[in-house]
């Protein structure tokens, strides 16, 4: 692994502090959280920095509630919470293995690197293609994936938490030198599979909160893999809903993540399908919907075809407890 | 006189005890003693010639291995534990292309850099090596071309690892790029520059490294008889073994100019010739020291490149240099099962006999030869058995292409094409709608017979292994009678119990195995075995054995396997060899240390010998066991004047099988068979499979150690999943190797495990060390068919291609319900059985054949057996003495040419040396 100077601050305001001095001096650098994403990539010498800030030992952003998850909560604590919501916590519970869910934390699922066969390799692979567009190495190498299309990377986005969070209507709280901003979940991503989201150097995630009415909202999240046991997913769905008391969807909200670079609320298709709810036929129309509206590349296990077939599929299955009389 | 007697003049040790840690002898366990000798160990497959040998010590007992105890307490050694003071770390430059000319390579700025000690390229070591005498064709390093991306180019030793691989980018490699070929099937044809030259035996100007013709018996006339045929391509990706350990080693030229190479080998013999002829030094300045083995599977039994590099940067450098491989790096040496494209035709008559197998495989052994010569023999040769057969047709060609290369691996060439065949059967039996292991039944081969391309056979249990897993099973009530998506399927094994011939043949019947003995004062035995020990067991089964002969707690015996400079010559742990050949020789050699002590006993208590017996550190009379002595004292009396008792023991194989081409590939003393039964579900609207539960019997003989046999069981069933669901070595479009890390090669985890339930079937084999064969690599075998008759079984859909992910049975899927009409898979109706008149053919025909097994084998004056006697032929005497139209042919005829098989293609190129040409 190549060196880098690890900083290790005990609060948020000397967090915020090293990464105003390092972005003073013009250094840059990465925030670790629980590095299981970082460290390996770093191994392959993928986009590193000289400096590494670490908030492990930042208390402020380990807080756990129904309402509030800070950023420093591990992915297994989030899973077996007794408040976590239970589309939350299921989503949880299906990232990675068990000991990679006790070092991971949510801050850190939600800023998941995107992922690609052209990307996710040693250095040496990576020169052996002549690098792609996503770490170039200074050469302005092309996507490997969609060659001719120098401006967007194209890596997919294959972490679980945030399609649900956009679902449950979450926001995401971000802090930086020049003070704090917040803003829905789904304003968070921006298409590219380089800069991922809105973060801009020196900002981390402090917390997400979510709406006080989130207990009223069901749902399920289905996702699609080779190996139940750890594999990153190929396709993941959320689907969430507020019911009235004749068990009829009032609200639906749809996600889906794994299949672009960034994961998608659906926003336009659970609202056709919430307009005339007809039950197992809306359920259909509305799988067959998103479907149409994913465009998966082949750079993962599974082929794009497959994954869009899947899309379908596992939105239906998601969509079981609508159906349920 | 009875007993110890002090006498004078020797030295004045105190009255010996029984040795070992308890003083009192155990008594005999007569449930360990086979009833030929008396004992209550019932002989359902009669009498064995080791029965004598049984003290009752460990044989046949749950033996935890007796390396175990380094293992689980962290204290083993493997390759990259072995710190010499002084050590440099090695690190190799290795080819970003797929297949260049070397143009220059400049060390200058790597040699500048502080900590830098040595660099060396091709330049340093000219001679060809590998693992086969007749296809040496690696180099340390690339001497002219980089033939896969990976392949190596150039290697640095420096203080530390940072140093190392700082140097390495240094390293400034100038290349002409070549054109590159990927797709096994362009390997078949001409090429402007071949991946190698093989000079006058260079075939066409192809990259057909090997092709194999061969047909036995009347292909045309058995055909014209078929009323159910099976023909598929199948497309086999390549898979890696995956083991824990990456490849490591450390070389030491030590003070008095000798070499020792710690590596964790397969076959530490190989590596040994093969650095004398890099090194070109004599053998004997080499010591080999073989590391503890972190998971081998036939990926660590060729001399590897790095071992030269290792050797030769400490030559360079007068310091050790240890190099250990990345992950990454261990997939760029690879030697994996070999991707494989294989058409399988099956045909069955209307009596539901086997009337023909026809089989073309084209192998892609990437960048060398590796064992692929044999490879190519194993795809076809290893699936003549269990089943008696009418006529057998096959075509191989093993190709090179730019990837790594492919090799040997658990279950060595018979792995896919086994798949195809017992798959294939499986479609005979539904078209004749009979059940699929009616089917096997009827058509198996008896015990002590001869197969179609003249393996002698000795023990069978494949009767046996499939009627156990029928029953625990629940087969009848399952089979064709589970809803959509659940199912269960069944396949069969058969594989070698170590290679006929030797690797390195040698013409002065030099031993496969030998082992040394030698017995001091204490009593303790100590075992020189060169088998080298890799996790399987060796040590454990050599132990065991002499501890059985000499009647000795396990605990006093110490295995020395480690160093070719104490280890006498082994050829090494591939071919499943190592239980059948190093426990005959351990037998051998035990023996004569019992000879001794039983003489030493007949004069101390001046008895008649041939009723002396060997119990728990005792030998004594049978008829009356108070006459008798400790083992320290007869040890004692035995090493009168002649100090510790040496003996040395050896194996080597009985000459067998016929005299054609390619004739002794695939012959071995004894064979295992084995059948597995596999339940899964299928998720019909995703594809995913998941199995639930294994029945795995396997014949191995006789399981010497129960405990170890059920683990290899199991690790072969795991092995095997993978290939059948998930792992596959995948290449981009342009040749990249896209998965070479342990996230995106998807091995099984725990999860994904069944529930396995191993089966173990004892058939006696008359010449395996206390009647045992193989249980490392046969078990594999049936899992694959077994799985994808299990998702017929479920879903109506058989698959043609591994692995089956979820995403190729989708499509399966998909293409059932579009031929059938139907929109919605989960309206799919699963496959149905009615039986039909063959039935009861086959069930009668099973019985009788039944009988027929069990009265050859116990019966020692049995008549021989040839294949083809069901089909009508006198099975006393070699069907191609008897039927005139039963043909032996090696070389396909023009009429073959005018339209081969994709493999079968290969040979329309004619070899150089018989076109006029010498290149």
């Amino acid at each position: 692994m190549p060196p880098f100077k690890l900083h290790s601050p005990n609060s948020l305001e000397e967090a915020i502090e090293i990464s105003r001095e390092l972005s003073e001096s013009g250094l840059e650098f990465d925030w670790i959280a629980g590095g299981t994403d970082l460290i390996p990539n770093y191994k392959w010498h993928i986009n590193v920095k000289s400096h590494v800030i670490s908030l492990a030992s930042v208390t402020e952003l380990k807080e756990l509630s129904t309402t509030h998850i800070g950023a420093m909560v591990r992915i297994n604590e989030l899973a077996t919470d007794k408040h976590t919501h239970p589309v939350l916590a299921k989503a949880a519970k299906s990232i990675a293995s068990v000991m990679i869910r006790r070092s991971g934390t949510v801050g850190g699922n939600i800023c998941l690197d995107t992922r690609c066969y052209w990307i996710n390799q040693s250095e040496s692979w990576r020169e052996s293609i002549d690098w792609c567009h996503k770490c170039d190495c200074g050469t302005g190498a092309d996507c490997r994936v969609i060659p001719n299309q120098n401006t967007l990377c194209v890596a997919t986005y294959q972490a679980d938490l945030a399609p649900v969070l956009m679902c449950l209507n979450s926001q995401i709280h971000i802090a930086s030198p020049s003070g704090k901003r917040s803003m829905p979940i789904s304003n968070f991503f921006k298409l590219d599979g380089m800069t991922r989201n809105v973060l801009e150097p020196g900002e981390l995630i402090t917390h997400i909160t979510l709406p006080s009415d989130s207990k009223e909202w069901q749902g399920d999240y289905q996702k699609l893999r080779q190996r139940e046991s750890w594999d990153f997913p190929e396709a993941g769905v959320a689907v969430l809903w507020k019911s009235n008391p004749e068990k009829e969807p009032i609200q639906l909200r749809v996600a889906t993540t794994g299949l672009e670079s960034i994961p998608i609320l659906h926003e336009d298709e659970s609202k056709s399908a919430l307009e005339n709810w007809e039950g197992v036929s809306s359920v259909d129309e509305l799988a067959e919907s998103i479907k149409k509206a994913v465009k998966p590349v082949k750079n993962t296990w599974f082929s794009p075809p497959y994954r869009k077939k899947m899309v379908k599929v596992l939105t239906k299955r998601a969509c079981r407890g609508l159906l349920v009389s | 006189m009875v007993g110890y007697k002090q006498q004078p003049g020797k030295l004045p040790f105190s009255k010996p005890g029984s040795g070992g840690k308890n003083s009192f002898s155990k008594p005999i366990e007569e449930n360990m003693i086979p009833s030929s000798q008396g004992g209550k160990l019932k002989q359902p497959w009669g009498p064995h010639r080791h029965d004598s040998l049984v003290s009752g010590q460990v044989i046949g007992k749950d033996t935890a291995l007796v390396d175990s105890n380094w293992k689980v307490t962290g204290q083993a050694h493997y390759g990259d534990d072995v710190r010499i003071k002084g050590e440099l770390i090695g690190r190799i430059v290795r080819s970003p292309h797929h297949y260049a000319r070397v143009i220059s390579i400049d060390c200058s700025r790597a040699l500048k850099l502080p900590g830098v000690v040595a660099v060396a390229t091709g330049a340093d070591a000219n001679n060809k090596f590998g693992v086969l005498p007749v296809t040496k064709d690696e180099h340390a390093m690339a001497v002219d071309k980089v033939r896969h991306a990976g392949d190596l180019v150039a290697c640095v030793a420096a203080e530390d690892e940072a140093t190392a691989r700082e140097a390495e980018r240094l390293i400034e490699v100038e290349y002409e790029i070549l054109d590159s070929i990927h797709d096994m099937r362009d390997g078949l044809k001409d090429s402007f520059e071949p991946i190698h030259d093989r000079g006058k035996y260079h075939i066409g100007e192809s990259n057909v490294q090997k092709r194999v013709f061969q047909e036995f018996g009347d292909v045309s006339g058995m055909l014209s008889s078929s009323v159910a045929s099976y023909k598929e391509d199948w497309v086999f990706a390549g898979v890696n073994h995956a083991f824990t350990e990456p490849h490591a080693v450390v070389a030491h030229w030590d003070p008095t100019g000798r070499l020792t190479l710690y590596t964790p080998q397969q076959v530490p013999h190989y590596v040994h010739r093969a650095l004398a002829d890099v090194l070109e030094i004599p053998m004997h300045q080499i010591n080999v020291h073989r590391t503890f083995v972190g998971g081998g599977f036939g990926g660590k039994s060729d001399p590897f490149p790095h071992e030269m590099c290792a050797a030769i940067l400490a030559r360079k450098s007068g310091r050790p240099v240890r190099l250990t491989f990345d992950r990454e790096e261990v997939y760029w040496v690879n030697r994996g099962r070999h991707p494989s494209r294989i058409e399988m035709n099956l045909h069955a008559d209307e009596e539901g006999r086997i009337c023909g197998i026809e089989t073309d495989a084209l192998i892609d052994g990437g960048a060398f030869a590796s064992f692929g010569h044999v490879t190519t023999y194993y795809n076809g040769v290893l699936h003549t058995a269990p089943y008696e057969i009418g006529s057998f047709h096959y075509t191989g060609a093993r190709v090179w292409t730019n990837k790594p290369a492919s090799g040997a691996m658990r279950g060595h060439g018979a792995v896919n094409s086994r798949c195809a065949v017992e798959v294939g059967l499986d479609h005979l039996a539904e078209q004749l709608s009979v059940d699929p292991i009616s089917l096997r039944l009827a058509n198996l081969l008896p015990p002590h017979s001869s197969t179609i391309t003249g393996f002698r056979v000795t023990s069978i249990g494949m009767r046996e292994c499939l009627e156990r897993v029928r029953q625990e099973s629940g087969w009848t009530k399952k089979f064709r009678r589970l809803p959509l998506g659940k199912g269960i399927g069944v396949g069969c094994g058969f594989f070698i119990s170590g290679s006929g011939l030797p690797i390195h043949w040698d013409p002065n019947k030099f031993p496969h195995a030998t082992v040394h003995l030698k017995i001091d004062m204490d009593g303790g035995v100590t075992v020189h075995t060169g088998a080298a020990e890799i996790g399987q067991g060796s040590d454990t089964v050599v132990a065991q054995s002499v501890a059985e002969v000499l009647g000795l707690p396990l605990d006093m015996i110490r295995i020395k396997s480690r160093e070719s400079d104490t280890s006498p010559v082994d050829l090494g742990s591939y071919s499943s060899r190592v239980t059948f050949m190093n426990a005959n020789a351990a037998i051998s050699a035990a023996m004569d240390i019992r000879n001794n002590l039983i003489d030493a006993t007949a004069q101390i208590t001046n008895s008649d010998k041939q009723g002396l017996v060997i119990g728990d550190r005792r030998i004594f009379q049978k008829s009356d066991p108070s006459v008798g002595v400790s083992y320290l004292e007869a040890l004692h009396k035995a090493q009168e004047d002649r100090g510790a008792l040496i003996s040395s023991g050896a194996y080597r194989t009985p000459p067998m099988g016929k005299t054609h081409k390619g004739a002794a590939a695939g012959l071995a003393p004894a064979y295992s068979f084995s059948a597995y039964a596999a339940e899964v579900t299928v998720d019909v609207e995703t594809g995913q499979i998941n199995v639930e539960k294994v029945w795995a019997a396997h014949d191995c003989g006789k399981a010497l150690n129960p405990l170890a046999v059920k683990g290899q069981i199991i690790g072969s069933c795991h092995m095997g999943m993978g290939q059948v669901l998930s792992e596959e070595m995948r290449y981009s479009r342009n040749g990249s190797l896209l998965n070479p890390d342990l996230l995106d090669y998807k091995i099984p985890s725990v999860h994904e495990m069944p529930e396995v339930t191993p089966i173990i079937v004892e058939s006696n084999d008359p010449e395996g060390p206390f009647g045992a064969k193989e249980a490392g690599e046969g078990p594999l075998l049936p899992i694959l068919p077994a799985v994808c008759n299990a998702v017929y079984d479920a879903i109506g859909v058989r698959p043609s291609e591994l692995p089956l992910t979820p995403e190729k049975v989708f499509k399966l899927i998909e293409k059932r319900c579009k031929s059938e009409g139907i929109l919605d898979p989960l309206h799919l109706s699963p496959p149905s059985l009615n039986y039909s008149d063959l039935q009861t053919t086959l069930e009668n025909r099973a019985s009788e054949h039944s009988t027929r097994d069990i009265s050859r084998r116990l019966n020692e004056e049995r008549s021989e057996y040839y294949n083809g006697a069901l089909f009508g032929l006198d099975p006393s005497i070699p069907p191609d003495q008897s039927d005139p139209s039963w043909a032996v042919r090696v070389t396909p005829d023009q009429s073959y040419l005018d339209d081969p098989r994709l493999a079968g293609s290969a040979w329309k190129h004619t070899e150089r040396r018989k076109r006029g040409e010498e290149k």
